[in-house]
């Protein structure tokens, strides 16, 4: 029993962490219908700016929010504005291979820059575990839940009650009625774009102190996150947060019973599975279908 | 996809062409064998390998449109069933067949529930199929060393395909990719490959016009995963070592993929030309610059990659085929007799209205809960004009896409009368389309990407399977239709009249005996409309059966001999077209309650 709670525990942690990544993908497809492959470069990108940060100048690494926040959000309009923005009428496999040739080039930059070794943030405290009873999970991880929930929150009060975040929604549901309505539908793009970037920035802050940087952590948490992204209904940023859940505790379940080494069987299996049979997501209404044929 | 599916330019200057392809073929072959130096041979031997998976990639993503980056791994399955088989004594001249074999098995297993998926989600499925199989691979260490990879054993000889000397293995190479690229290139010309792109650029057309959608593309995933296995098991064999990592690998699939694209993505030579530019750069790149910066070879593929799909995104296939094409010419085979006589009225006199040939009987349709059809019921003579009219929303096009196959009625039933004089409820578009049922798109469905020719030549297989004689039938069809001058552009570069011609051109090419004309007189020019109408009743004096839903009163008039009316998903009034319209409910379901009282008044 005391293992059920520890595993929940850890799974419920991970699913925080899942969701802190992925909410600023499924913003990123609601709005654009671009799937951004380079998203976990995003995040790399994040955390070795946490780690120069925190390294040169000696604060807590949760300072470097100030910067990590801002820089991805113009790394992310920046790729809208010079790259996605330009494939707008392209085909589809173009579009992907953009963003793929861009996570490419990200990962061998850093590999150029700071090598294939990891890089390890100070932790500052953040390691610590805290609990009740038993159970017991990290001070940081902790942290980046009620981050991800906060996150939820705050976006989706953007998207709802603000006049930006209505532009934004009025332009995902029909690009050419809200250009008529008069919004600038390729400003809201790059603006999308910019947050759902700075979103990652905000998890490369709290991951960071957690997890080591390395050029290739990224293509491990993006899977997850499409996972998680298309599991959620895509572009539903509440699906996504509840899906991340649904796989953090899958993870930790099947770390546990099947082996660390087959937990990604688990995984991508009830992805293709979602994939296959509920395409929509597992909370989507039956809206966001235009990736499956009639 | 936006790219030219037309392999090589097939104008008469077109020489040049295949002298250049024969050229780069022999050299690639030749060149390593007069320098003759052991990392010249390796970077060709690389080159081939390569350009032989990123053709048998573009069978998938290509031709069928079908964006693998999971490719690694059929390539895995053929490097270890063959690595397997070589450890237990079997050579891999059969292990690479029993590689593709199972590769083949596999794919079609995994592709059958994903072919629904378009673009980006096929992409991630297949990544998620590949990731699955790298686990799997690292976990069942028993089977496949796991982690510590796999290692030939120490023989060599032509038996084994290992080497001391690198010629024999750019042989294999060589002769593998060859044979990749004639199986692609046979695929094109084949009705097949007519069949894949089709449905890659309209799969709802190409239902109507008989393909099964589903079984090609199976059947491209698998012949691409079996010449991919079988590439893999020869590259098993020249590296002599593998391991889970660097065989399942999403970036060795990313690889094979991003070749095709910078070559022309849906080319037959695109692949190959793409390996070709981008090997020898990154192999040189690794071995020179890769010592001091690990990465920069990589980012400057990552670079090239976006740099390539902003500036170039239809690959250099279509930058040289310019060169070598320059445009097609002008056809000489477009006279201005066969354009004038387009749609000449058959002198023949019109046959006289024959029995049923197509029924449907108290069709009823839900959406949700919108009563769309309520109990239709139509009848269809041969030889007859059947045209349906009635306002915008009241589900005449439901009933034709139950008519055709594309929805089944909640209840009720369509029979149509085959050749052999029988009833059949036929249940899907094929099927219909087998007994000889044709229609047109309301919102008109070209297969963009492919010439006028190869569009109509799509319709024209129904009835001539062989290419030369579709390809006949095709250009007959087109100068009757008044598409000769278009016979090499691209669909998607015709003005709407074009396109709408090119519709029923498509559909007449499968000979129909009955025949659904979606509004195809809407939005074309009084001048057109004429010509339109007189189209049709040549089509219909040749014996062909037509429903018509049209909105365009003047045709309606003109050509159906019964009109039957639809409102809010009910036939409201049949009968003469000029006495269906005057019918109190027809006018007022047109215009509305106060137009009859004021006609009354």
């Amino acid at each position: 029993m005391e293992i059920v709670l520890q595993i929940t525990a850890n799974g419920l942690m991970l699913g925080g962490l899942y969701a802190m990544i992925s909410v600023g993908l499924t913003l990123i497809f609601g709005i654009t219908r671009v799937i951004n492959f380079a998203h976990g470069e995003f995040l790399m990108v994040g955390m070795y700016i946490v780690y120069l940060v925190t390294t040169q100048l000696g604060v807590h690494p949760y300072a470097s929010v100030l910067l990590a926040v801002p820089a991805l959000f113009v790394m992310g309009a920046l790729t809208q504005k010079l790259v996605i923005e330009r494939l707008r009428n392209s085909d589809e496999h173009v579009q992907i291979f953009a963003t793929v040739g861009l996570s490419i080039a990200l990962i061998n930059l850093a590999l150029l820059i700071f090598g294939a070794d990891i890089a390890n943030t100070p932790s500052s405290g953040l390691r610590h575990s805290v609990g009740v009873g038993t159970v017991g999970v990290l001070t940081g991880q902790l942290v980046i839940f009620f981050s991800s929930i906060v996150l939820v929150v705050v976006l989706h009060l953007l998207l709802t009650r603000t006049r930006p975040g209505r532009a934004i929604r009025a332009t995902a549901q029909n690009r050419a009625a809200a250009r008529l309505m008069g919004i600038n539908v390729s400003r809201v793009y790059v603006l999308t774009f910019g947050l759902g970037a700075a979103c990652v920035g905000v998890a490369a802050t709290l991951v960071a102190p957690l997890y080591p940087a390395s050029p290739t952590i990224g293509t491990y948490f993006v899977l997850i996150a499409f996972v998680v992204v298309v599991m959620g209904g895509l572009g539903s940023i509440t699906g996504a947060f509840i899906a991340a859940l649904v796989i953090g505790l899958v993870d930790a379940f099947a770390g546990y019973y099947l082996g660390s080494d087959l937990k990604e069987v688990a995984v991508f299996g009830i992805f293709l599975l979602v994939l296959i049979f509920r395409p929509s997501g597992l909370f989507g209404a039956r809206r966001n279908l235009s990736h499956v044929s009639p | 996809m936006s790219t030219s599916t037309l392999s090589l330019p097939r104008n008469r200057d077109g020489w040049r062409a295949p002298v250049a392809l024969a050229g780069v073929l022999a050299a690639l072959f030749v060149l390593p064998v007069v320098i003759d130096d052991a990392f010249v041979y390796h970077i060709f031997i690389t080159i081939c390998i390569f350009a032989g998976l990123s053709t048998a990639w573009n069978i998938v993503g290509g031709y069928a449109g079908q964006l693998s980056l999971g490719h690694a791994a059929f390539y895995g399955i053929g490097a270890y069933v063959g690595m397997m088989l070589v450890n237990a004594g079997v050579t891999p001249w059969l292990g690479m067949f029993a590689g593709g074999g199972v590769a083949a098995v596999v794919a079609v297993a995994i592709s059958y529930p994903c072919f629904r998926l378009h673009g980006p989600f096929f992409a991630l499925a297949s990544i998620a199929f590949l990731e699955v199989f790298r686990v799997l691979a690292l976990h069942f260490s028993g089977v496949t060393g796991g982690a510590t990879g796999m290692m030939v054993p120490l023989e060599t000889g032509w038996m084994w395909m290992i080497f001391q000397d690198r010629l024999p293995s750019l042989i294999i190479a060589f002769g593998l990719m060859l044979l990749t690229l004639l199986v692609a290139w046979g695929l094109r010309q084949h009705r097949w490959g007519f069949y894949l792109v089709a449905t890659r650029e309209r799969e709802s057309a190409a239902r109507s016009a008989g393909i099964g959608t589903v079984k090609m593309r199976l059947l491209a995933v698998a012949i691409s995963a079996a010449l991919t296995a079988m590439l893999g098991t020869f590259h098993a064999m020249y590296l002599t070592f593998i391991e889970p990592g660097s065989v399942f690998s999403l970036t060795f699939s990313i690889q094979i993929a991003m070749f095709a694209l910078i070559g022309g993505i849906g080319t037959v030579f695109g692949p190959l030309v793409g390996t070709i530019l981008l090997v020898p750069v990154t192999e040189l790149a690794r071995g020179w610059l890769g010592a001091e910066a690990v990465g920069l070879h990589g980012f400057v593929y990552g670079s090239v990659l976006v740099i390539a799909v902003l500036f170039m995104p239809d690959g250099l296939m279509s930058v040289l085929s310019r060169f070598f094409g320059a445009g097609p010419a002008a056809r000489d085979d477009d006279g201005a007799g066969a354009t004038t006589s387009a749609p000449s009225r058959t002198q023949a006199q019109r046959a006289p209205i024959g029995d049923v040939v197509l029924q449907a009987e108290h069709l009823d349709k839900h959406f949700g809960g919108l009563h769309v059809t309520n109990d239709v019921s139509l009848t269809l003579r041969k030889g007859e004009v059947l045209g349906v009219i009635g306002p915008n929303g009241a589900g005449k096009t439901t009933v034709f896409n139950m008519l055709s196959g594309f929805l089944k009625p909640d209840s009720g039933r369509v029979s149509i009368r085959g050749a052999d004089g029988h009833f059949h409820s036929p249940a899907s578009p094929g099927d219909f389309a087998r007994l000889q049922l044709g229609r047109t798109f309301q919102i008109v469905q070209p297969f963009a990407a492919m010439t006028v020719e190869e569009n109509i030549m799509v319709g024209a297989f129904h009835r001539h399977p062989a290419v030369a004689d579709a390809r006949r039938s095709a250009r007959e069809i087109a100068h009757r239709m008044g598409l000769a001058r278009y016979l090499d552009d691209e669909a998607r570069g015709l003005p709407i009249g074009g396109l709408k011609r090119l519709e029923i051109a498509r559909v007449m090419a499968m000979e129909p005996r009955v025949l659904l004309l979606d509004e195809v007189m809407a939005g074309i020019n009084r001048a057109d409309l004429q010509e339109a109408i007189e189209l049709v009743r040549a089509i219909r004096d040749s014996g062909v059966s037509i429903i018509a839903i049209e909105h365009v009163m003047q045709a309606i008039m003109s050509l159906s001999d019964r009109v039957i009316v639809i409102n809010s998903g009910e036939v409201i009034a049949e009968g003469a077209p000029e006495d269906v319209v005057r019918q109190e409910a027809v006018i007022e379901a047109y215009l509305g309650k106060e137009s009859v009282d004021a006609a009354a008044q």
